[in-house]
């Protein structure tokens, strides 16, 4: 990006990585100097050798979780944004859904996973259906909350210049919604990577979840820690993806 | 008994709208619920699939000590994190509002570390803590804090500079413009974290019953899941939403109570 930076925004990176420093060096002298054991805490760099040493499995449980985080999340955001704005269209439906939905959406998403591990089994389905719903709740609620902040008498306006239903939705209603729907999207990236990770805990083939499970039956905890930064690092690209895509398209706000 | 008569005859006068609001939504429940019985009862839906809403009412009060043990403990678990997250979300918020140097070295990793998927710690926290209640309510706890510490610097930074040099010329002190102007000015956006914290808390607390325990909901989804039986895994989702919304609409209600200027973003 060819964005001047002020100082100030320079000086606030160079301390943010200072930080990231600063906390990787008092966990190295501690685990170091207190000679914690491996199940209490690894060494950052006893993880890092670990990383390196089982570079392709890790990669692999990385790119099968990451592509059940991504078809989860592809589709969860699809039925969000088309549900939302269906209920926009039908005026009727929405006294009795958005309740539900807002009830729904305050269950933990985890209690649904053993019964959608036993309809669609260990493998990937069953981890892109738990994504898709966890995302799905999320992009519907933030799009309809989206879709309601157009100002009543900018509708009437270009009703008046006789735009259809359809026309106001588009021209009119997404616009507004986008910055909303897009914030939601930012949220969803790391709670679609979370969803993926817990549903492989509980049953899968493979996958950075299945990783973490076995290693800790294993009792091998550079492994655990391994595969959380692994994870880790799945989410921030994911996020940091969306954040560059917000700021880039959705410049108006 | 004459007493009695006259209340009840005195109840309708002012308050059928009120009885009708508080009754609407049970009577919708049980309408829901009277579909869904007769749409698996008439297309002869597999109890595997769907199993009729009686069923799993029956499960429940079948055995109803295993889920209210369950349900109690996973309330302690949710609860003691989700209120140890809040006054440290708070607390961090302070101290970051405070001292800037701090705030610039540790927020960014605070936000990076938000997008670790914390789960993955259960099998930490649980091995560092033992397999008590204790951990579990740590796992609650730091999936909770983050949320509110972010929201609370949010609603700090919309104060006006205005408001505090004008206290400050009346000679307030640094504590009471917290309380005063910072507090207050926070709690819209507080409320907000707040909200989405508890529901958070709960996650926290189920998931970390799977690395391992032997009552709440968690342990319960899991049996059912391992036994293959649905209307086990279906009767502990009711149970689980209905704390989830419990908490939701607890939370909600202390935010009319507290925020009662409404909620302008």
């Amino acid at each position: 990006m060819m964005v001047s930076m002020n100082s100030e925004t320079s000086r606030q990176i160079a301390r943010g990585i200072a930080g990231a420093l600063l906390l990787a060096a008092i966990w190295e002298l501690s685990a170091r100097g207190l000679k914690l054991p491996a199940y209490v805490l690894p060494s950052v760099s006893s993880i890092l050798s670990g990383m390196v040493s089982d570079a392709g499995n890790l990669f692999a449980a990385a790119q099968f979780t990451a592509a059940e985080a991504l078809a989860g999340y592809a589709v969860g955001c699809l039925i969000g944004m088309a549900a939302a704005v269906l209920i926009t269209m039908i005026p009727a439906a929405r006294a009795v859904v958005l309740p539900l939905a807002t009830a729904i959406n305050s269950v933990p998403v985890v209690a649904y996973s053993p019964l959608v591990l036993l309809w669609f089994g260990m493998g990937m389905a069953s981890k892109i259906v738990m994504v898709a719903i966890a995302v799905s709740f999320t992009i519907f609620l933030s799009t309809i909350a989206g879709l309601d902040r157009v100002d009543r008498r900018s509708v009437d306006l270009i009703r008046s210049f006789g735009a259809s239903r359809l026309a106001v939705l588009w021209r009119l209603r997404l616009p507004t919604a986008l910055p909303l729907i897009i914030a939601g999207m930012r949220v969803s990236t790391v709670r679609s990577v979370l969803v993926a990770i817990v549903t492989e805990m509980l049953g899968a083939y493979g996958g950075l979840g299945w990783v973490i499970y076995q290693a800790v039956l294993q009792i091998d905890f550079v492994k655990v820690w391994a595969a959380i930064i692994v994870a880790s690092a799945i989410s921030l690209a994911f996020f940091g993806a969306i954040s560059f895509i917000e700021r880039r398209y959705v410049f108006w706000k | 008994m004459s007493g009695i008569k006259a209340s009840a005859a005195s109840l309708p006068v002012f308050s059928t709208g009120r009885v009708y609001a508080a009754i609407k939504p049970i009577l919708w429940l049980t309408l829901g619920l009277a579909v869904i019985e007769a749409t698996v009862v008439l297309f002869e839906i597999r109890p595997y699939y769907l199993p009729r809403p009686s069923a799993i009412a029956a499960n429940i009060v079948a055995t109803p000590g295993a889920y209210i043990s369950g349900l109690w403990r996973t309330v302690l678990e949710t609860a003691l994190g989700f209120v140890a997250g809040s006054v440290f979300g708070v607390a961090i918020a302070i101290v970051f509002h405070r001292w800037t140097l701090l705030r610039e070295l540790f927020f960014p990793l605070f936000v990076v570390s938000q997008t670790i998927p914390v789960i993955a710690f259960g099998a930490v926290v649980v091995l560092w803590f033992g397999n008590t209640l204790f951990a579990k309510a740590v796992i609650s706890f730091y999936i909770s804090f983050l949320p509110v510490t972010v929201n609370t610097l949010l609603g700090f930074n919309s104060v006006d500079p205005r408001q505090v040099q004008l206290m400050r010329s009346f000679g307030a002190k640094d504590g009471q413009i917290l309380r005063r102007i910072y507090l207050p000015a926070a709690l819209p956006q507080l409320f907000v974290a707040l909200k989405l914290a508890s529901s958070l808390a709960l996650v926290g607390a189920i998931v970390g019953e799977w690395f391992g325990d032997t009552t709440g909901l968690g342990v319960l989804l899991l049996q059912a899941m391992y036994n293959e039986n649905v209307v086990g895994i279906w009767a502990t989702i009711v149970v689980s939403a209905c704390l989830g919304m419990g908490l939701y609409s607890l939370v909600a209600l202390a935010e009319r109570r507290i925020v009662f200027w409404g909620n302008e973003q």
